[in-house]
């Protein structure tokens, strides 16, 4: 530990807190999760970062979307983006997530993930190195200091639009909404 | 009077930072056996902050109660466990006691895991509590025999036994052969992590667990880490002044923790198999010795 982070320790013990120990949850979307056995095993080593995978999305802080998603996946996403408890980040991983990729005029792939859930930072590349999660794991630490990783904070004020977008893809969703919604605004949005 | 009720306070405190620096230690080590360099000693403590500042999502009021009640019990536990020669809850029949409160740990966590209403839950809960029952056998057996050889039921007056004489060890090796081997059964270490196993089972009793109750979770596997170790030190290493006990505390965490850093996981089948066999046979052998002495 840096001596000068004791300070901020003492200060903001919540953010540091978040910041050094991110728990990611395993969620194999696509190719992008080849990458993930190398980063959390011996050869680079993700738990020196506080970065640990975990099983459940109750346990989770980190959610890592890797590669391509399609409309079965994003039902599984949302969901398990719902059941995190508060302080979460999501990061696309690959190229997929952010535009397509390959994917880009499949008609089964979802082009634009952050219309469905709020994505806290992008790491481009088809497939990205190792290394690039690290790079990523660092700007997240950037971010939480800077308060500018507010993708959950996003997400409960935009509710409305982003469960409008869930459920023009999907018709009716089968849990109920997480936040409370005004019921009118969302009918009017609808039509 | 005034000495018992302040180490009545300060025990369970110093309990907790030896608990989670072996937790600490754990991580770090196993890291260094697997060539990697491993997370900082201190990183239990920042997870621990993170998770009481995380939400935590409640499933009811026993969800609550269950988790509290394993953490109390161990706390009451770590009062009755002779540390050195500092036991502030100490009596007669403190052994009989120490018994009987090790089962409040799994029992809260089994009512919490009920109200959980998660299949994985249920999964962990069997299998945890045929896990104890397959220690609990030679577990009691082995602490029989010391009961029967020293006469006694009574923590305090066996380590006062072991300091005036040898260590427990050496005139009792089969019960702590026995003890030893399903040491990593009770702290639920590599052969044995069936409870908790995060590829089968999406960690167990843990499942539905988030924020603050992954926090008291992890505290009460902390002294129960300290619990464990420090039973087997007061019955078969002779106690000792605190740091002396400390000392041997970390020899046995070593040990322990070098069987699981390279070992796969047993099945729940293999485990009782192993658990009723090599230590209940070397336990039950050691009772049968000690009342022939």
């Amino acid at each position: 530990m840096d001596r000068t982070n004791i300070k901020k320790w003492l200060k903001t013990p919540d953010k540091m807190g978040q910041k050094y120990s991110l728990w990611a949850v395993y969620f194999c979307t696509g190719c992008g999760i080849i990458e993930i056995p190398p980063v959390i095993t011996s050869r680079w080593d993700a738990e020196r970062f506080g970065v640990i995978p975990v099983a459940t999305p109750r346990q989770a802080n980190l959610f890592l979307i890797t590669g391509y998603v399609s409309l079965k996946t994003l039902k599984a996403i949302i969901r398990t983006y719902e059941l995190m408890p508060d302080p979460k980040y999501t990061v696309g991983f690959g190229s997929c997530p952010i535009n397509g990729g390959m994917y880009w005029d499949s008609y089964n792939t979802i082009k634009h993930l952050d219309k469905y859930i709020p994505v806290d930072g992008w790491i481009a590349g088809c497939m990205p190195r190792p290394e690039a999660i690290f790079i990523a794991v660092t700007h997240l630490w950037t971010m939480i200091d800077k308060e500018m990783a507010t993708g959950y904070k996003r997400y409960k004020e935009n509710y409305e639009y982003y469960r409008h977008n869930q459920e023009r893809l999907f018709g009716k969703l089968e849990w109920p909404p997480l936040y409370p919604i005004n019921e009118e605004k969302t009918e009017g949005e609808g039509n | 009077m005034v000495i018992k009720a302040v180490w009545i306070i300060v025990l369970p405190i110093v309990a907790f930072i030896i608990g989670i620096f072996f937790l600490g230690l754990q991580r770090k080590i196993i890291a260094r056996i697997h060539r990697r360099y491993g997370p900082p000693i201190y990183q239990p403590i920042i997870d621990v902050i993170k998770l009481i500042n995380q939400e935590s999502i409640s499933h009811g009021k026993l969800f609550d109660m269950g988790v509290i009640l394993s953490l109390a019990g161990s706390i009451i536990l770590v009062l009755f466990i002779p540390f050195g020669e500092i036991a502030p809850l100490s009596g007669s029949g403190d052994f009989l006691v120490v018994l009987y409160l090790m089962l409040l740990v799994p029992l809260g966590i089994a009512l919490s895991g009920g109200e959980g209403a998660n299949p994985n839950i249920s999964i962990g809960i069997s299998r945890k509590m045929m896990l104890s029952l397959g220690y609990e056998v030679p577990f009691l057996f082995s602490i029989l025999a010391v009961m029967t050889y020293y006469k006694t039921t009574s923590l305090v007056k066996v380590v006062g036994f072991q300091q005036s004489s040898l260590w427990g060890i050496i005139h009792l090796p089969l019960p702590a052969i026995a003890y030893f081997m399903i040491l990593p059964a009770m702290l639920e270490m590599r052969p044995f992590d069936i409870v908790s196993a995060p590829q089968e089972i999406a960690s167990g009793p843990a499942v539905e667990y988030g924020g603050r109750y992954l926090a008291l979770t992890t505290i009460e596997h902390a002294f129960h880490i300290f619990i464990v170790i420090a039973l087997f030190v007061d019955l078969f290493l002779g106690g000792g002044n605190p740091f002396t006990f400390f000392v041997k505390m970390l020899v046995v965490f070593l040990l322990g923790l070098f069987i699981h850093a390279v070992f796969p996981r047993f099945r729940i089948d293999q485990a009782i198999k192993y658990c009723w066999k090599w230590p209940t046979i070397l336990a039950l052998a050691g009772l049968i010795i000690a009342r022939i002495i």
